[in-house]
């Protein structure tokens, strides 16, 4: 039997992929050290309790946040909306433990905001109005509002592919204005729903930075003490790859969920919704379900850095900064390309040939995203050190470990969930029977991918390649580690400083990511907004 | 000539539930051959299979005597030379009207967009030639569907509930018009339908499936007159305009 390329190529991306997953799974049949007996007996239990308890929370606030604040701007016009359509995905350019950080920093008993109601109100020094944040319920708030633009993002493209007579049918069968939305636009979202919430489970069970500043004992915190506290590297190991499993599960019971969850329109029937004007109370109310998440996950952050960083210095304008802004950039970029080209051609090829195999293969890919960053980077570490070892270094000086095709290998497979679940929404909205007629019009294979799916999926492959970009200039530990020599990105200097508590000087190195991931983000929400396809308006 | 010749086409998804079994049927050379069923009945699969959409699990396909399917042998659909007409449209919705047209076609611009003009002239939606299909009504997107997949010039054109998504005197209207641009352009068709009146309105030759086979078989008024008999189960029984 002769493989095609659509064939072949999903089944190599698999490999290379799994290959530095496999690496920190196989710690699992190795020993088991005295450290690993502590930790199975003193702290597991509540390494999984806080973790759940996390993602349950977060899942939640992120659901209401994302689906209601999508359907506010897709189906109504109020004061703001505008402004507010593309100012909902601006937390995306805030990473968590950026606000973390911040909110620390606030609502501390000597924080900002309190030190302002003692002011204001001349309250004693002992008077704290705002409740301590360093906790679980304070975690499940920054995560919330640093993620929920992912779910907001498919849930809108969702929202806007609705055609409009299938709601108008449900309010001709007597639904209201709520229940055409609970009943009707919720249901037919699912999918989509269901995969944006699926990376922000992914983004809270990897992250170690929010965690650990917060003191709250999950998985990764449980990873890096063991790493840095105990040395024990393979113990960490073995304690990330029940994470792994974790995540493997997470994948299974989504692709469960969906399994007979498949929508697609038929674009031909396809009308674009009416939007209606809200007026009164309904109008504030509107304005203020979006704002409150970009007030809480944006300004707020922004305010107070920048208050940090006014009152204390702003001398990061040089030849350095601009250089590690520069490296940041463009080493997103191309990790955002290739990542949403890959996701494309593994979509395109599932699709096209029909493949349970490939199916499943393309379910695995997604593993690294919930892989914390820092053991991505080992097993990438090692699988490139093995090849520089067995087969570069016969052929050649150069060597692999420590260039940026370690980096950008790492990224491409830390990101690929988030360009994949984007793309396969975006496929899930182009009707199968389009497929059909292009090939009796002669066009299959890669004219099928150019001519017919590259431009109708030219909105979710923009929105793959903004959150990936916006994922990668918040990469913090596969930097610090795969990084070549004397090569920094904003990250790594946000991390010095913000790892040993000296907030003020990470507040300049922190605006500056968040405003190097506001570029993209600004210019592909334009891109995103002119490029609806089959409509002049 | 033989267009198209059927040998004991077999079909199952799941062993043993058969969705075709043992179908056979000629068609001649600009013949219009319409298979009716009821929903499920498994005309839908006979269609992709004719198309290379779905693979037989028995007997063949044979196009101007050349077998494109069998057990050994398939032609890709690509190479089939066969135009295809869905009830969902399926228009490019990125692609202006005439650009829809043009897709399949083969040869310089000019002669494509002549080709196109000509058929968008034909089915009478020249003045649409550059909107979208989405600012154009449903029936000019079915006009537009088939204008697309005649402007190949394939050897047949399979046509899938091409008037399910229509109103009737709409489908009426364009059931006489098709039919009259199809016998003058002697493209080989074939329709499938749930509708009788699609059937006697449209074709020279009409089989009726069911099950998986076919029950009957023969010219529009034939069938008519059997199917009274029978009392086959379909929807209303019009008489041939």
């Amino acid at each position: 039997m002769r493989l095609s390329f659509w064939e072949i190529t999903p089944v190599a991306l698999f490999i290379v992929f799994i290959a530095p997953v496999a690496i920190v799974l196989v710690s699992l049949t190795g020993d088991y050290s005295d450290n690993w007996t502590h930790l199975y007996q003193y702290v597991l239990t509540r390494y999984i309790a806080n973790t759940v308890y996390l993602v349950t929370g977060v899942s939640i606030l992120v659901t209401i946040v994302g689906v209601g604040t999508a359907w506010l701007i897709t189906n109504y016009n109020f004061t703001g909306k505008n402004i507010l359509e593309w100012a909902l995905i601006l937390p995306l350019a805030v990473p968590p433990y950026i606000l973390a950080y911040t909110f620390t920093g606030l609502f501390d008993t000597y924080g900002t905001a309190n030190n302002l109601i003692r002011d204001l109100f001349d309250l004693g020094r002992e008077f704290t109005f705002f409740p301590k944040v360093r906790n679980v319920p304070g975690a499940i708030i920054v995560f919330s509002f640093t993620l929920y633009p992912y779910v907001y993002l498919v849930s809108r493209m969702a929202f806007i592919n609705q055609s409009r007579t299938m709601l108008e049918a449900g309010r001709t069968l007597g639904l209201n204005k709520f229940q055409t939305f609970y009943k009707l636009g919720i249901p037919m979202i699912r999918p989509a729903i269901i995969g944006g919430l699926m990376l922000v489970i992914m983004e809270t069970i990897s992250d170690f930075g929010a965690v650990d500043h917060f003191a709250i004992s999950t998985f990764t915190t449980g990873v890096f003490r063991t790493w840095y506290g105990m040395y024990d590297i393979e113990t960490a190991k073995q304690l990330a790859s029940l994470l792994l499993i974790f995540a493997v599960t997470l994948i299974l019971l989504e692709r469960y969920s969906r399994k007979n969850a498949s929508y697609s329109n038929a674009m031909s029937l396809y009308k674009p919704l009416y939007l209606t004007k809200l007026k009164g109370i309904p109008n504030i109310l509107a304005f203020t379900i979006c704002f409150t998440p970009i007030f809480i996950g944006f300004l707020l952050p922004i305010l107070e850095l920048s208050y940090w960083a006014l009152n204390y210095k702003l001398d990061f304008f040089n030849d350095k900064f601009i250089t590690t802004a520069w490296n940041t950039f463009y080493l997103a970029l191309i990790a955002a390309f290739l990542c949403s080209l890959l996701a494309v051609i593994i979509n395109f090829s599932i699709r096209y040939k029909s493949n349970n195999y490939l199916k499943v293969m393309s379910s695995f890919l997604t593993v690294g995203y919930a892989v914390p960053g820092l053991i991505l980077a080992i097993g990438v570490m090692q699988m490139l050190t093995y090849f520089d070892q067995s087969f570069i270094s016969e052929i050649s000086n150069f060597v692999l470990t420590g260039s940026i095709i370690g980096l950008v290998l790492a990224y491409v497979i830390k990101s690929y969930a988030l360009a994949s679940s984007t793309i396969e929404s975006g496929y899930q909205r182009i009707n199968s029977r389009v497929d059909d007629v292009a090939r009796t019009l002669k066009t299959s294979g890669w004219s099928l991918l150019a001519q017919v799916h590259m431009p109708l999926l030219k909105t979710s492959f923009l929105t793959s390649m903004l959150l990936v970009v916006s994922e990668v200039i918040k990469e913090l530990p596969a930097t610090l580690i795969l990084r070549p020599f004397n090569f920094d990105t904003l990250a790594v200097y946000t991390y010095i400083y913000a790892a040993e508590e000296r907030m003020y000087d990470a507040a300049a190195p922190s605006i500056a990511i968040v405003m190097v991931g506001l570029i993209p983000i600004i210019i592909l929400t334009r891109m995103i907004r002119t490029s609806r396809p089959a409509s002049r308006d | 000539m033989t267009a198209l010749e059927i040998k004991d086409l077999s079909h199952f998804y799941v062993k043993g539930k058969n969705v075709l079994s043992n179908v056979s049927l000629e068609l001649e050379e600009g013949e219009i051959l319409s298979i009716l069923g009821p929903s499920g009945c498994g005309k839908t699969t006979l269609l992709r299979i004719i198309a290379g959409l779905e693979k037989e699990t028995g007997g063949s396909v044979l196009m101007n005597d050349q077998i494109i399917s069998d057990h050994f042998h398939t032609v890709l659909t690509e190479n089939r030379d066969v135009g295809l007409v869905v009830q969902e449209r399926a228009l490019f919705p990125h692609l202006t009207i005439i650009n829809n047209v043009m897709f399949g076609v083969v040869g310089s611009k000019s002669e494509r967009h002549a080709t196109a003009m000509r058929l968008l002239k034909l089915f009478k939606v020249e003045r649409y030639a550059y909107n979208y299909p989405n600012e154009i009504s449903s029936g000019e997107q079915q006009r537009v569907a088939i204008a697309r997949a005649m402007a190949p010039n394939p050897k047949i054109l399979l046509m899938d509930e091409p008037f399910g998504t229509l109103d009737q005197s709409l489908t009426n209207q364009l059931r006489v018009e098709t039919r009259k641009i199809l016998k003058d352009n002697k493209t080989t068709s074939i329709i499938v339908s749930h509708d009788f009146d699609d059937a006697l309105s449209m074709s020279d030759k009409v089989i009726v499936i069911e099950d998986g086979t076919i029950i009957q078989s023969g010219s529009a008024k034939d069938i008519t007159h059997i199917s009274r008999e029978k009392s086959v189960k379909f929807s209303s029984i019009k008489a041939n305009t």
